[in-house]
């Protein structure tokens, strides 16, 4: 029971950390959203007024307060910009981005798989092939999102250049829209992905029950997928939890450059604008999501290390 | 392969819970049965779209569907010219030009089937006045309070000083809402050439309004869609999912000048980056330096460089686009008699400066660094420091004595009425000069227009000879079409909100 517990507690105290360090990050931002919303010239009193009308006079602790404890009600306030409910507009973007961000996942993960096992097996006997992963990766995604729209769209008008979705609908029913997206997303972190893994690989397949498996002449794919796959569950799953942070992030590059109606170029916009409520709640969100698959990777872990499983 | 498999399969899923699934890359499918339709991507931070008209408006986006959903009183014709809109006439009443006789329409009639009284549009200018801080004090010239309505489609304006321009002031924004209306966070009823379908934080569908009082003709449907980044505009019209982009760089518009599919269309006069010096500050109190610097910079080589040939060079005028702007020489650039100027001014030795910027619009840094290259010939050593826009306009903007602004399309009475009156809240030059603020009052007590035009042409002439604002050119505003789009409005300022007469073919 108390066991159970502890990564609930854990989860909750990290996320209390985050929402700090989110409520610091927009209120260390210089200028604010009334500043911003004046027109130019207006006097330094029609700043407070305003300041004042949007809530936003009271001391940062209060301000922090106010805001933990309507997160806790489920409230996550009123946009400083047009005044709209800051559910409404999150809610009206997590599709978009839960689509894109799911894919790319989908996309990366088997990718990582595969790169990872080839660059750790060769890793392990001539110790190459690595390099190719790590140089990959260091593309960043912004990079590839151009290269890639230049030669799909570009050269190949295959695919549209930017991703409009058209009104009320899903992105589900435009996959034409999601495939550079998604690639530019998805590219990066596989290859970021697979050189983590490959390092995992390496060290199982040098293992001595691989090393012996594979002496006595059994299958490659036989040894791979009972002597060496156990081994990977756990650091794979962390693997991947951490990629879906780097993913979150990455969609603030791809959204904008696409423009993509997500979440992601919702918080470049916003922090523009010094919309705090809006940029909070985008920011915690995304905390939630990384804090919970680190969770689920953990309990991945404790439950399948193939070192701790009584044979 | 993968990727492929992988989309075929989420089709798979949608087809069965849902409409199904758009097979090409076109997204205007069964275009051949749908109603015209102009889909429209303009400037616009989804985040900062707000329902609000009044208050404080971000988005070029949010002020397309402002304009299509909202009638205002007056507009601005391509010629800089006011015309009736909601407002048939306005006419003075007496000869102090303070009190003012508007007549609406009879026959305009909100989306709701409520008809458009004065007292809707009283609510409204009363709303947009009680906004001023997030408008620039938009309609401060008026006394509302004092303001009356006197019939059904009846107002009497009162204005705080004679006020000959009116019909100017009560132009493009005044957004008509139905009275009551004290709280828009969600759209409410209009009177314009539209009405609204859907909306969410990035694109509007509005479809025509059969109620509409004005002329017939444009497209049936209209798709607003908000995008902040301007080659994603572009790439938006190029592959056809839009068929106009709001506002483009030179530089795009320079790739698609050849092209067939896709068309350029210009604004002369759609932006400038003039230099602002503040005439209180040293070195800049000092008429022979501002002059100095005027004659410094070749100004060709500027609008060459920064908008890459779109545009023209300025001469100092502000808001060379009214129609009452005076016909001034070319500014020549004269170094030797710069150096002159300076030497006579006490700075033989060199002048050190330092030039703000920002990079919020294209080539606002381009423009700091050229000028400091230029203005190093006549002895003048210019250090660029280039800021972050977040706070540009917060910091920077109105506070040092030497920057780059972005100006686009402001009437120059607007314009002189905040910045170059000595109580004006963006007096950013200093500029304060008693007998230019006389003048200023004595035109816009003026009732005849010729005369009026006169004395408002010399008022221009005299900033651009004495004052600090260096306007060493103007920057076409440019938009791209898709083939078949036709009507796009080209003229200055606000004009470029009138969409409702755009039309689509093919």
């Amino acid at each position: 029971m108390a066991r159970g517990l502890r990564p609930l507690v854990r989860g909750a105290l990290l996320l209390a950390a985050a929402s700090v360090v989110v409520f610091a990050a927009t209120a260390l931002l210089p200028g604010d959203a009334a500043q911003l919303r004046v027109s130019p010239g207006a006097t330094d009193e029609q700043v407070r007024a305003l300041r004042q009308e949007l809530g936003q006079d009271a001391a940062p602790w209060r301000l922090y307060t106010d805001w933990t404890a309507g997160l806790l009600r489920g409230d996550l306030g009123t946009s400083l910009v047009n005044d709209r409910p800051v559910l409404d507009a999150v809610l009206q973007r997590l599709p978009a981005t839960a689509t894109l961000i799911g894919l790319s996942l989908a996309l990366a993960a088997p990718a990582m798989l595969l790169l990872g096992g080839w660059a750790g097996a060769a890793r392990a006997s001539r110790g190459a092939a690595g390099a190719f992963l790590t140089g990959g990766a260091a593309v960043p995604a912004v990079v590839v999102a151009a290269g890639a729209a230049a030669l799909l769209s570009g050269v190949l008008d295959l695919v549209p250049a930017v991703s409009l979705l058209p009104p009320g609908t899903h992105p589900v029913h435009h996959p034409e829209l999601l495939v550079l997206p998604v690639l530019s997303m998805a590219l990066p972190t596989a290859l970021f992905g697979a050189g983590l893994v490959s390092g995992a690989v390496a060290d199982t397949v040098s293992r001595p029950h691989v090393v012996d498996a594979l002496r006595r002449g059994r299958p490659l794919w036989s040894v791979a997928a009972v002597d060496v796959l156990p081994f990977l569950l756990a650091p794979f799953t962390r693997v991947l939890a951490v990629s879906a942070g780097g993913l979150i992030a990455a969609t603030t590059i791809v959204e904008t450059l696409f423009g993509y109606p997500g979440l992601g170029s919702l918080l470049v916009s916003a922090v523009a604008s010094r919309d705090t409520p809006v940029v909070q709640a985008v920011a915690m969100l995304a905390a939630a999501v990384v804090l919970a698959g680190l969770a689920v990777s953990d309990a991945v872990a404790d439950g399948t290390d193939p070192r701790s499983r009584a044979w | 392969m993968r990727r492929q498999a992988l989309l075929a399969g989420l089709c798979a899923i949608t087809l069965a819970t849902a409409s199904g699934c758009a097979g090409g890359t076109d997204s205007g499918d069964g275009a051949a049965q749908a109603p015209a339709t102009l889909r429209y991507a303009a400037v616009g931070a989804p985040a900062a779209t707000t329902a609000d008209p009044h208050g404080r408006v971000g988005n070029e986006s949010d002020y397309l569907r402002f304009s299509m959903l909202y009638d205002v009183l007056t507009v601005i014709d391509e010629q800089g010219t006011v015309q009736p809109r909601l407002a048939e006439a306005w006419e003075p009443e007496g000869d102090d030009l303070t009190h003012w006789h508007i007549t609406l329409r009879q026959d305009a009639v909100f989306s709701d089937g409520a008809p458009v009284t004065a007292d809707d549009v009283l609510f409204s200018l009363r709303r947009i006045q009680g906004k001023g801080a997030e408008n620039n004090g938009r309609l401060s010239m008026f006394d509302l309070e004092s303001s009356t309505v006197a019939g059904e489609h009846e107002l009497e304006l009162v204005t705080l000083q004679p006020y000959a321009e009116v019909g100017a002031a009560l132009a493009s924004l005044t957004f008509v809402v139905p009275e009551g209306s004290d709280d828009i966070t969600e759209p409410v009823a209009g009177s314009g050439p539209f009405v609204l379908e859907t909306a969410d934080d990035t694109t509007a569908v509005l479809t025509r309004n059969d109620q509409w009082w004005g002329p017939g003709g444009g497209v049936e449907r209209l798709e607003i869609t908000a995008m902040p980044d301007a080659a994603a505009r572009a790439s938006a019209v190029a592959s056809g999912q839009a068929d106009v982009a709001g506002s483009v760089a030179p530089a795009t518009a320079e790739q698609y000048a050849e092209s067939d599919e896709v068309e350029v269309v210009t604004r002369p006069g759609g932006v400038g980056y003039p230099l602002v010096m503040d005439t209180t500050a040293e070195p800049f109190d000092d008429p022979e330096v501002r002059e100095a610097v005027k004659i410094a910079l070749d100004r060709d080589a500027l609008v060459e460089t920064v908008f890459l040939g779109y545009g023209q060079t300025g001469a100092d005028v502000l808001s060379a686009s009214e129609p009452f702007a005076p016909d001034v020489d070319p500014v020549v650039r004269d170094v030797e008699r710069a150096r002159e100027l300076l030497e006579e001014a006490g700075h033989g030795d060199g002048v050190s400066l330092t030039l703000h910027a920002t990079n919020s619009y294209p080539g606002m840094e381009e423009t700091a660094v050229l000028v400091s290259e230029q203005l190093a010939e006549a002895g003048i050593d210019v250090e660029v420091e280039v800021g972050p826009p977040d706070t540009y306009w917060t910091e920077v903007w109105n506070v040092e004595s030497f920057y780059i602004n972005s100006l686009g399309g402001n009437g120059f009475v607007d314009f002189a009425r905040m910045a170059l009156l000595p109580d004006g809240p963006i007096n950013e030059t200093g500029w304060d000069d008693e007998e230019w603020t006389e003048d200023f009052h004595t035109a816009l007590a003026t009732a005849d227009q010729d005369e009026r035009y006169s004395l408002l042409g010399d008022l221009q002439r005299r900033i651009a000879e004495e004052g600090g604002y260096v306007v060493w050119g103007s920057g076409d505003g440019i938009d791209l079409t898709a083939s078949g789009v036709t009507g796009l409005p080209t003229g200055p300022g606000f004009h470029r909100l009138r969409i409702e007469e755009v039309e689509v073919s093919g």
